[in-house]
């Protein structure tokens, strides 16, 4: 049951993610709205999804690698939403469902092969997946957002001025909620780590166990320190903090990728 | 409307009439509310009203002969100024039916305004109805038309980008400023030198918000007197590097023959500003704002051509919105020849209904008048008893009289009915010859 609901979201994320670029292009304003409630009626799928898969294994629906992924992608939507209707930016939705989309497509095979996996013992793990994903959740806004102002930076560096630019936000909106995004996520993300690192001991019996999903966790930690920190010292805006956004989401990829295909202590 | 009167509209406008023409038909409200109510006391026209701008004249009317209305019309307004209709005949355009519909829509909608878009059409349309209404001279088609038509003008302000976008420099200017900036409330602006465009562009931006304004100028007094005019604070030309780092906007129009704002001090005032940006519109010929100021992160330049190629990008934006409007529009005739269709059958369902009334009342006065004895309860069934014979008798003929308004052979069923009810008939006897 959960695996067909998780199709249906999946499928009406597709669309709505085709729709919402459609609107950034052509000119017609309907398609904002069909993108608009392909994504509620996703989510909301999606919602149901999660819900049913917790009472069909009878856990929490987050304790392996295609889970929390699925988890990232439906905090990241719901967040999606909020920004959109609170800051009025509708074509937010085209740069970011494409991202959402590129770390879900994975799931419909993940979500099936269920392994049995080595039930958690320390109730801190949960806390530490709990945080890591609304922190993960925020950073995937910041990509998009960041991704977004650099088009509209080129756009105006270029004398553009077609559909196109009409409708993408103010530059400076877009610069003030990649860092706002980063903001929300920077903590969480922390806490969630210090968290991980905390409990790994008690979890796997030694804090000095190689696992690449730790390993690239850090890397990417320290990006997102750097760029958060270059911003508090009012030096890195703009340009600049956008480069740093994209390239502290690459590692996030590589890093959920790691935890999905190498076999370290995170993978079941 | 009354069977034989034909809506109409005719007219000329920038399409068709020099302003030398124009300018001697336009004419103030109360010699235009005359003409109004000579018109109809002439019997000439049924309905009419008449808007007059500076770039058109056009008188809106029902009347059974179209041709010796407008003619009648244009007569009067021309009297005032010594014009003859024989002169003004070749300039005046007539259409009727549908397409005098069409053109209502398309005039308030400014599809037919000289600046495509331009909003004050509508508001020049709503006051030429108000006048006619004023002067009693708006019946139930020009009423039925003027509340569709701006309806429909609404829609396409809405529904389409063709009022949306800047077509002059100045405005351009505001329209770019808020693709940088969130907001141009509290955005301090710089204004560099002195020019009719770039004032009007300063004017623009405060309007939106922008302030504080600077204004700087090589003439000491000129700058003072530039900054009053704007409500703003005169700066020190020497100053005019130092300032970067303090304003969000620069407008620059100076006649000085080398570029006067360098990339160096760009890049310098950024520095200070850390990572807000900084937008210069560059009016001047020769440009006042090195080229180069635009490779500088998070500095924006565009100079004279960049922005009249925004208006001209606009423009044509407006052309091509102005196609998806007449579709609209088109759609809202059809819609409106609905609506006149109910309009020609209103009027015999209305004294059908009274004269069934009168009758019901009539009789049922009678036959209480013989039962002295009847309690409250007796009434009220006779009354209600009453009624429900009114209504069922009358819903059959209203039922075809509605269905024949749809199909388009109204007039045959209204005097159908007429007939045979007894019905004072559906035309006003005044328009009848």
């Amino acid at each position: 049951m959960n695996a067909v609901l998780y199709d249906v979201a999946l499928t009406a994320y597709i669309l709505a993610a085709a729709a919402a670029i459609g609107s950034l292009l052509g000119r017609r304003d309907q398609l904002a709205w069909v993108a608009l409630l392909l994504t509620q009626a996703g989510w909301i799928c999606h919602t149901a999804a999660v819900i049913t898969r917790g009472v069909e294994l009878g856990r929490l629906p987050f304790m392996t690698m295609p889970e929390v992924i699925s988890l990232v992608i439906w905090a990241a939507v719901l967040l999606n939403l909020w920004i959109e209707r609170r800051h009025r930016i509708r074509p937010l939705s085209a740069f970011v469902l494409p991202v959402i989309l590129a770390l879900g497509l994975g799931l419909p095979t993940g979500l099936r092969s269920i392994v049995l996996e080595t039930p958690v013992k320390s109730g801190w793990i949960m806390v530490h997946v709990a945080l890591v994903l609304v922190g993960l959740a925020a950073l995937v806004l910041n990509f998009g957002i960041a991704l977004m102002y650099l088009v509209r930076e080129r756009q105006l560096k270029h004398k553009r001025t077609g559909t196109f630019s009409r409708r993408l936000p103010p530059l400076e909106t877009l610069d003030r909620l990649t860092a706002a995004t980063l903001t929300i996520g920077f903590p969480f993300l922390t806490v969630g780590l210090v968290l991980g690192v905390l409990s790994a001991p008690a979890a796997w019996g030694s804090l000095l166990t190689f696992d690449p999903l730790a390993l690239f966790s850090l890397v990417m930690w320290v990006i997102y320190a750097a760029t958060l920190l270059g911003r508090v010292m009012g030096q890195w805006g703009g340009r600049r903090a956008a480069y740093y956004a994209i390239a502290g989401f690459c590692v996030l990829l590589v890093t959920l990728s790691a935890g999905v295909f190498l076999h370290g202590r995170h993978g079941s | 409307m009354p069977p034989g009167n034909v809506l109409f509209v005719a007219g000329l406008s920038h399409r068709t009439a020099p302003v030398a023409v124009r300018e001697q038909l336009a004419l103030e409200e109360e010699k235009i509310r005359e003409i109004l109510a000579d018109l109809t006391g002439r019997g000439l026209l049924d309905e009419v009203m008449i808007i007059s701008t500076c770039n058109r004249v056009e008188v809106y009317g029902v009347a059974a002969v179209p041709g010796e209305a407008r003619s009648a019309a244009f007569g009067r307004l021309g009297s005032h100024r010594g014009l003859h209709w024989r002169d003004l005949e070749p300039l005046v355009y007539t259409v009727t039916g549908d397409e005098a519909v069409l053109h209502a829509f398309r005039v308030t909608a400014s599809l037919d305004s000289m600046v495509l878009g331009e909003p004050q059409i509508l508001g020049q349309v709503k006051d030429a109805f108000a006048l006619a209404r004023s002067a009693g001279t708006a019946g139930p088609v020009l009423h039925a038309l003027m509340s569709q038509a701006f309806g429909a003008a609404k829609r396409v302000r809405t529904e389409t980008e063709i009022g949306r976008l800047a077509v002059s420099i100045s405005y351009a200017a505001v329209e770019l400023a808020r693709k940088i900036f969130d907001g141009l409330e509290g955005r301090a602006v710089l204004l560099v030198g002195a020019g009719e465009m770039s004032e009007l562009a300063a004017r623009h931006l405060v309007d939106h918000g922008a302030l504080p304004v600077y204004v700087t100028n090589r003439t000491w007094g000129r700058a003072q007197e530039l900054a009053r005019g704007l409500g703003g604070t005169a700066v020190p030309f020497d100053q005019l590097a130092a300032s970067l780092a303090l304003v969000d906007i620069v407008v620059t129009s100076t006649a000085a023959p080398e570029p006067i704002v360098t990339a160096a001090e760009v890049r310098a005032a950024l520095e200070k500003r850390r990572t807000r940006p900084l937008f210069f519109i560059d009016i001047a010929v020769p440009r006042n704002v090195e080229p180069a100021v635009n490779e500088v992160e998070n500095a924006f330049c565009y100079d004279i051509d960049d922005l009249r190629s925004v208006v001209e990008a606009n423009l044509k934006e407006r052309q091509r919105e102005a196609l998806r409007a007449q579709a609209l529009l088109e759609r809202e005739v059809v819609k409106f020849a609905g609506r006149l269709q109910q309009l020609e059958v209103v009027p015999t369902i209305v004294s059908l209904r009274e004269k069934l009334e009168a009758i019901r009342r009539a009789e049922l006065e009678r036959a209480l008048g013989r039962l002295p004895g009847a309690g409250e309860e007796t009434r009220r069934v006779m009354e209600a008893l009453s009624q429900a014979i009114v209504n069922k008798m009358l819903h059959a003929p209203m039922v075809k009289l509605k269905d024949s308004s749809r199909a388009g052979h109204a007039r045959r069923w209204t005097e159908m009915i007429s007939e045979l009810f007894g019905l004072r008939g559906p035309t006003r006897p005044d328009s009848r010859e």
